[in-house]
């Protein structure tokens, strides 16, 4: 039984597709997410080995959504689309399969085929990831995406990861090492990544640590470990 | 006083034969020739005449030594209207000819003095070259001869060997020569003023009657070149026109008539004058004036008609048919006719050629549409069946339903994009797209529609809603996480039908791509058919709404 997840906008396509898979008596289905924000939550909650996973996605697109895994909880990918114009792309990206809606039975069980190919221990996916430029964070009713130019500050509380910028907090389901990774955020802290274009100040404490102060005013701390590769990055 | 007299009854005459040519067909008007060496020719010739003519209707005096002339009337009008250089010539030749025709104590003198005044119009033209206006005048005529008549005397006197006799001479001539030259100048000037007026008031109303033929067949070629078309052509040709025929031809048949002789050239019968088919083969304009050559009507011996002008209609050099002038046996054939008839054929060649030109532009605005709607569909097709298939198993009877509106809006995209629809049939068709889209979208997606019922059957072109919607529901809606509320209106305001399409996610990006081509397609398609106030415009505020906004004509399009 592999451990699945489907990711998609649209309840119909979900329930079916679920369908689909209990059918086939080889998924043990996780979760269902209806956006990429949701599913990155999922994913490092479950685990799945699998997602199924559409491309048109409001916010979040399906290839968004890869670059944005950690690594370590990384599934193999099965794309879901009405579109058959990703193919190509897809399989760049090392998707096991590529599924056109409306999905056939039969054609899913190839896919469990191929699955169960790939599934052996050691093929992990190695995505070559896209660099992130927008970060989506939780909005009230939408996803706000915050481009990364406009990041000061991004935190790791107990509550979640927040991405902090001149307008204001947001909460983000994106990692740390995903964003310091990725998003060539600077990491000055434990729980803490400092975009390198919005410092202002950057004041030296007693000891081997320090603070630094960004454009809009925000206090982030330089713990000892990293101020040595701040100070490299900052030229200071 | 009698030498005065006796050279004013001269000048007269010399009045008389020049208003003779001016009324002639060999006058051509002198102004529009200015600049160019053939009308200085003519020009020179003229003048010359003019000039030599005075020498012959001189009075010779003191036994033919000297001549009481009006030969500078002559040199100095060449030199105001064509420059010193031509003034300078028929001043010259005058001169040569009065000392070698008619010989005298004072030919060589008057001969000099000749060339002297043609220099001096032509220095007076130079001056005044920037304002014809001023230069053309009865005033300037008489100042600059007058002058010029003063010069001559002085020269004459001091010229004239042996020297005493240019005393005598200049006291028998002078009075007369420089009372009459001057006159003589200035009447010639107003002459020639009133034959110009004349000619430019024929051209104006030779250009006002090809424009009024121009502006009632505006929108006439654009119904395509045919018989009715033919039939109104002809009727507005010959009645702006005033001859006594108009035919029109395709390249085989007579197409329509109108005037005389329509009784026995009726429209559908073949083309039988060999000077249409002259015109169509060689794409030409052919011409019998009555005179040199007549029409000679192969139908009928009794036909009156006998000149005739053919002008062929053309499109990039193929010839569609043809227009003609006729006029009777018992009406001449004026040049006008012929230079309008060229005129109004070019003009309609040119107007069939834009009617070419929006047809293929139509066709390409269609073709686009096309395009953009076969790359659209087919994922809403798929995404469609997806739904429907889960629908199925849980309800079957909502899985017909949406399968009926899934019909139904394929069946309205197969219409052809270039006919109109009512509004009401354009809400039925986006109904049903948005039925199947709340299938799938379900609560994500709140449609609300406020039409105003007195437009619901206002026409407008098939396929304006449709691309509107779709791009709000691609791009607004279904890119929103949340609830996302579509709002359809349709309203009379400031005298236009305005159609709203708002969706609140405010996602609008002026950006080429798929959903942008649709929306131009859309407006390019409304300003073809209504005109620049007319179309689609767009409004966005970021994050909150974006408003695509259709301006329509309240009666919609009229067929």
């Amino acid at each position: 039984m592999m451990r699945a997840l489907i990711v998609d906008d649209e309840l119909h396509p979900r329930e079916e597709l679920a369908l689909l898979l209990a059918q086939t008596g080889e998924f043990e289905l996780v979760g269902q997410a209806e956006n990429g924000v949701e599913a990155l939550a999922v994913i490092r909650r479950e685990r799945p080995e699998v997602v199924f996973l559409d491309v048109r996605m409001p916010g979040v697109s399906g290839f968004d959504l890869l670059s944005m895994i950690d690594d370590d909880v990384m599934p193999q990918v099965v794309f879901v689309t009405a579109h058959d114009e990703f193919a190509l792309r897809a399989f760049d990206e090392d998707a096991v399969d590529y599924l056109l809606k409306p999905v056939s039975p039969e054609r899913l069980a190839r896919t469990v085929e191929r699955l169960k190919q790939r599934s052996a221990p050691s093929a992990r996916p190695a995505f070559a990831s896209a660099p992130i430029t927008r970060i989506p964070c939780a909005g009230k009713r939408t996803i706000k995406l915050v481009n990364v130019s406009d990041v000061e500050v991004v935190k790791s509380t107990l509550s979640g990861v927040y991405v902090v910028s001149g307008q204001g907090e947001y909460g983000t389901e994106l990692t740390l090492q995903v964003l310091e990774a990725r998003a060539g955020l600077l990491r000055c802290h434990k729980q803490y990544l400092v975009n390198a274009a919005a410092v202002d100040e950057v004041s030296l404490g007693d000891g081997s640590n320090a603070t630094i102060r960004t454009r809009s005013g925000h206090s982030v701390p330089v713990s000892r470990r990293h101020l040595p590769r701040v100070r490299e990055l900052l030229g200071i | 006083m009698r030498l005065l007299v006796q050279l004013v009854e001269a000048l007269s005459v010399f009045l008389v034969i020049f208003y003779l040519y001016c009324r002639s067909p060999a006058f051509r008007p002198l102004k529009a020739e200015w600049p160019r060496p053939r009308g200085k020719v003519r020009l020179y010739l003229v003048f010359t005449a003019i000039a030599v003519l005075g020498n012959y209707l001189g009075i010779p005096v003191l036994d033919g030594e000297a001549i009481v002339n009006t030969r500078a009337v002559g040199a100095t009008l060449a030199g105001l209207l064509g420059g010193p250089l031509l003034g300078v010539l028929v001043g010259a030749t005058a001169g040569v000819h009065r000392v070698t025709a008619l010989t005298g104590a004072a030919a060589f003198p008057g001969a000099v003095a000749t060339t002297l005044e043609g220099l001096l119009g032509g220095l007076v033209h130079v001056a005044l070259r920037r304002r014809p206006e001023r230069l053309m005048t009865r005033r300037v005529a008489f100042a600059t001869t007058f002058v010029g008549e003063i010069v001559h005397m002085a020269i004459v006197y001091f010229l004239t060997r042996p020297f005493g006799q240019g005393a005598e001479v200049v006291r028998i001539i002078a009075l007369p020569m420089i009372l009459a030259n001057p006159v003589g100048a200035a009447l010639f000037m107003a002459v020639l003023n009133e034959r110009q007026r004349e000619h430019d008031r024929v051209a104006a109303a030779s250009s006002a009657r090809a424009l009024k033929v121009a502006e009632r067949t505006l929108g006439l070629m654009a119904r395509g070149f045919g018989p009715e078309v033919a039939k109104e052509l002809a009727t507005i040709v010959k009645e702006e026109t005033g001859v006594g025929a108009v035919g029109v031809t395709d390249t085989e048949r007579v197409l329509a008539w109108a005037g005389i002789g329509g009784d026995h050239h009726a429209p559908g019968g073949p083309i039988m004058s060999p000077f249409t088919r002259q015109s169509i083969s060689g794409n030409a304009v052919t011409f019998a004036d009555g005179v040199h050559q007549a029409y000679d009507c192969r139908i009928s011996p009794e036909c009156p008609l006998n000149s005739v002008i053919v002008v062929p209609l053309q499109i990039d050099g193929a010839v569609l048919g043809t227009v003609q002038l006729f006029e009777p046996r018992d009406r001449r054939f004026l040049n006008m006719n012929r230079t309008l008839g060229e005129g109004i054929g070019a003009l309609l060649s040119s107007q069939l050629l834009v009617t070419r030109y929006q047809e293929q532009k139509n066709l390409l605005l269609r073709a686009e549409l096309k395009l953009v709607h076969a790359q659209v569909n087919p994922h809403f097709l798929f995404n469609a069946l997806t739904t429907i298939m889960a629908v199925t198993r849980q309800d079957p009877a909502r899985a017909r339903e949406l399968l009926g509106h899934l019909s139904n809006f394929f069946r309205k995209n197969l219409k052809r994009s270039g006919e109109l629809s009512t509004l009401k049939e354009e809400l039925e068709h986006v109904g049903s797209y948005l039925e199947i889209e709340k299938a799938r979208f379900q609560h994500r997606l709140v449609v609300e529609t406020d039409v105003d019922p007195s437009l619901l059957e206002m026409r407008l072109p098939t396929f304006t809603l449709q691309p509107l919607i779709e791009n709000a529901i691609k791009h607004g809606l279904s890119a929103a996480v949340g609830t996302g509320t579509a709002r359809i209106r349709a309203q009379r305001r400031d005298g236009a039908a305005v159609i709203e399409i708002e969706d609140d996610a405010g996602a609008y990006t002026e950006r080429g791509g798929g959903d942008g081509l649709g929306m131009k397609i859309v407006d390019q398609r409304i300003k073809q058919l209504l005109g620049p106030d007319y179309g689609v415009s767009v409004a966005c505020v970021p994050d909150e709404l974006t408003r695509v906004t259709v301006r329509l004509p309240i009666e919609g399009v009229r067929r």
